[in-house]
C-alpha cells in the first residue's frame, strides 16, 4: 500500500511534457505511403459496378483494395463470443451507412491518395434508409437488407435480451402510483484528440509490422489475421500509446485495410483519418430509446418495473449486443426492485455502427434509471434522495440477475453525496447502513428476494477463497 | 526557404502553401506538434512563431520565411525541464498527452511574457482555444498558473 495516498510521478510524465512520447503518427518509416479511403456517399444503396481503372493509372498510386482483395471479408467483431459475422471489411453488393469504406488505396502521398479516390467510379441504386429506432422494426419500416432483418436475433433462444423476475403483474395491481417515462441518450462520438491512425510495415521476413492506436490490441490483432487468413506470428503489433480513445479505439478501424495494402504495396502505409473522417464516419456510442414503467407504493417502494430499451446497432451488429447485456445487467440501477420485466432490442438502422464508449451501455441506462426515480419523488412528492436511500441495494439483496449483494455502496455512496452538498435528510435515512434488511426496511415485497441470511458471505468466500 | 527551429536554421525546399505544420512533421522530424484537427480547431499544432503561439496547421510556409520557429522539444530535457514543462508534470496536467504539446507552448508565451502576477480567468482565456478530450482542464490550469506565476523551480523533476 505504498502507492496509496503518495504523489507518484506518471510513468509516461516526462515524455509527454518533453514532446517525446511517440504516437503512431509520429513513426517514421522511409517510404511510407498514405491511404485514403471511398466512402458511401449513401445512408443505404445497391452497388452496381465498381471501376478502379482511372484510379490505378495515376502516377504515384501504389495499391487499391476493394472487397475482391480481402481473403475473408465479412467478420463479426464478437464472433468469439458466438456472435455470427456481418460485416464486410469493404462493401460488397451494398452499402449500409454513409461513410461505409468500399475501396482503398496507398499513393506517394495524401493529395495523390484523394486524387485517386475522387477517380474510382461506383454506381448507385440509392434506397430509401432507416434512420430512427423508434419505427424501425415497424412492418411498414422499408426493407432492411441486413441479414437478420431489423433485430438482431442472437440472444439464446430469443431475440432480444429479457431479463423476467418475480410477479410483475402482481406488482401492478397492488401499485398506488405507475410512473412512466420516456428517455432517448444521443449518439455520442468519442471525439480522441488522436484521430484513427495506424502504420503498416511490411518487414523482409514476410511479417508485418502494425503500429497502432487501438485499445485492444490482441483484439485487433485477431481481426486483422482473421480478414487475412495468416496466422497471429506473422503479425507484430505495437501499440500501447493512445491519443485518447474512449471506447472509440476498441474497433479495429484502419489496421486492416493498411495491411492489405501493404502487402500488395510492398511498401508501409499508413492512414490517419482527418478529423471529418473522425466524426462522420468512426464509430459513435449508441443511441437508445427507452421506456420505463414503476409499480410504487404512496410512501416510495418501488415493487415493480417494467422496461423496453431500443439500442440502434447503426448498419451492422459490432459490440451492440453486448453492450445491450450489460445495460440488461444494469437495468434497476442501485437499487432493489423484486418483481422486473426487461426487453432489449439491437435493431439496425443506417447509421454508423454504435460501440463502446465509457460504461458501455451501462451510461444510458443509469441516465434513464437515475431520471426517472427523480421523477417517481417529484410524482410521490418525496425527497428524491430518501427515495433512493429507502430502494438502496443492502448486503443480501438479489439483483435482477439473482446475483446476491455482499457489500453494496448505494447507501455510503448516497450519503457522502448528499453531505458534499449539503442536503438535507430526515434523521432515520441520515443514520440508514448497508446492513441486510430487518424491521420497517423489509416490507413483505422485499422479504422473498432476499438471500437467506449468511448466504452473501458463502457466496462471498466460494468465490474469492478467503475469509472476510 | 530558410526557417530556424528551435535555434537550428534550416533550408526547406517545398510548396510555399505547404503547411508549418506539415514541414515541421514530415521534412523536418519534429513531431511534438500534433496534427490534431488541422482546422486550427485544437490547438495541438501551436508554436511559437517569433514568440508568438500560432496554430502550424494553418500557417503557410511562405509566411514564415526568416521566422524563429519554437517547439516543445527546444524548451527543456528529461533531465533538466523547464518551468512550463516542470509543472505540467508536477501537476500531472498531462493525461493522454497528446494535447500537451500545444498547451505548453501557449503557456510557455505567457511565461516569456512575464506577467507573473497573472489571474487564473487570464490564464483560462489565453488556454480557451486548446482542446483536451480527457477533461483535465483543471490541472492543466493549475500548472500554467504556477508556472507563470513562476511557483514551480526548473530542474530535474522528483
Amino acid at each position: 500500500m505504498k502507492a496509496v495516498g503518495a504523489r507518484l510521478p506518471r510513468y509516461d510524465g516526462i515524455a509527454h511534457v518533453t514532446g517525446r512520447t511517440q504516437y503512431v503518427d509520429d513513426v517514421r518509416v522511409h517510404g511510407t505511403l498514405w491511404c485514403k479511403a471511398l466512402r458511401s456517399p449513401h445512408h443505404s444503396a445497391l452497388i452496381l459496378s465498381i471501376d478502379t481503372t482511372k484510379a490505378r493509372a495515376l502516377p504515384g498510386v501504389h495499391a487499391i483494395v476493394t472487397h475482391e482483395d480481402v481473403p475473408h471479408n465479412v467478420y463479426g467483431h464478437l464472433e468469439g463470443l458466438g456472435v455470427p459475422a456481418d460485416e464486410p471489411l469493404l462493401a460488397e453488393g451494398d452499402v449500409r451507412w454513409k461513410g461505409q469504406p468500399i475501396a482503398a488505396v496507398a499513393a506517394e502521398s495524401e493529395e495523390i491518395a484523394q486524387a485517386a479516390v475522387d477517380a474510382i467510379e461506383v454506381r448507385f441504386e440509392q434506397r430509401e434508409p432507416i434512420l430512427d429506432i423508434r419505427t424501425a422494426a415497424d412492418p411498414d419500416a422499408g426493407e432492411h437488407f441486413h441479414q437478420w432483418g431489423a433485430i438482431y436475433p442472437h440472444f439464446g433462444p430469443h431475440n432480444h435480451r429479457r431479463v423476467r423476475k418475480g410477479d410483475v403483474e402482481a406488482a401492478f395491481d397492488a401499485a398506488d402510483v405507475i410512473v412512466e417515462g420516456v428517455y432517448r441518450p444521443q449518439a455520442i462520438e468519442h471525439c480522441p484528440l488522436e484521430t484513427q491512425v495506424s502504420l503498416v510495415v511490411p518487414e523482409p521476413s514476410g511479417r508485418l509490422t502494425i503500429y497502432s492506436c487501438t485499445q485492444a490490441m490482441y483484439f485487433s490483432m485477431g481481426v486483422v489475421a482473421a480478414h487475412l487468413e495468416w496466422p497471429l506470428n506473422k503479425l507484430k503489433f505495437v501499440g500501447g500509446t493512445v491519443g485518447g480513445g474512449f471506447g472509440g479505439k476498441v474497433d479495429t478501424a484502419t489496421e486492416t485495410i493498411c495491411a492489405l495494402l501493404a502487402i500488395q504495396a510492398r511498401r508501409p502505409v499508413k492512414w490517419r483519418f482527418t478529423r471529418e473522417e473522425e466524426f462522420l464516419t468512426s464509430s459513435t456510442r449508441a443511441p437508445w430509446h427507452i421506456e420505463i414503467r414503476d409499480a410504487v407504493t404512496k410512501d416510495g417502494w418501488i415493487l415493480g418495473r417494467r422496461m423496453l430499451t431500443l439500442h440502434d446497432a447503426g448498419g451492422y451488429a459490432r459490440f451492440s449486443p453486448y453492450g445491450l447485456t450489460k445495460h440488461a445487467f444494469h437495468h434497476t440501477g442501485a437499487y432493489t426492485i423484486p418483481n422486473l420485466r426487461f426487453d432489449g432490442f439491437v435493431l439496425f438502422t443506417n447509421r454508423v455502427p454504435t460501440t463502446a464508449m465509457r460504461g458501455f451501455g451501462v451510461t444510458s441506462v443509469s441516465l434513464a434509471t437515475e431520471l426517472h426515480l427523480s421523477r417517481v419523488a417529484e410524482q410521490l412528492g418525496m425527497n428524491p434522495l430518501e427515495l433512493r436511500l429507502k430502494n438502496a441495494n443492502r448486503v443480501g439483496d438479489t439483483t435482477g440477475n439473482r446475483v446476491v449483494m455482499h457489500d453494496p455502496s448505494t447507501v455510503v455512496v448516497t450519503l457522502a453525496a448528499a453531505d458534499a452538498a449539503g442536503y438535507e435528510l430526515g434523521e432515520d435515512y441520515r443514520a440508514m447502513t448497508s446492513e441486510r434488511r430487518s424491521g420497517d426496511l423489509l416490507p413483505e415485497h422485499l422479504v422473498a428476494q432476499q438471500a437467506p441470511d449468511g448466504e452473501h458471505l458463502a457466496t462471498y468466500r466460494a468465490t474469492n477463497g478467503g475469509a472476510r | 526557404m530558410r526557417l530556424t527551429v528551435n535555434g537550428t536554421e534550416h533550408e526547406v525546399v517545398a510548396p510555399p502553401l505547404t503547411t508549418l505544420l506539415h514541414v515541421l512533421r514530415e521534412e523536418l522530424f519534429v513531431t511534438s506538434p500534433k496534427a490534431g484537427c488541422q482546422q486550427g480547431g485544437c490547438g495541438a499544432c501551436t508554436v511559437l512563431v517569433d514568440g508568438e503561439p500560432r496554430r502550424a496547421c494553418l500557417i503557410p510556409l511562405a509566411a514564415v520565411e526568416g521566422a524563429a520557429i519554437a517547439t516543445v522539444e527546444g524548451l527543456g530535457e528529461a533531465d533538466e525541464l523547464s518551468g512550463v514543462q516542470a509543472a505540467f508534470h508536477e501537476h500531472y496536467a498531462a493525461q493522454c498527452g497528446f494535447c500537451t504539446s500545444g498547451f505548453v507552448m501557449a503557456a510557455q508565451a505567457l511565461v516569456v511574457r512575464g506577467d507573473g502576477a497573472i489571474e487564473r480567468e487570464e490564464v483560462i482565456e489565453a488556454l480557451s482555444g486548446h482542446l483536451c478530450r480527457c477533461t483535465g482542464y483543471v490541472k492543466i490550469v493549475d500548472a500554467v498558473t504556477a508556472a507563470v506565476r513562476s511557483e514551480v523551480t526548473t530542474g530535474s523533476p522528483a
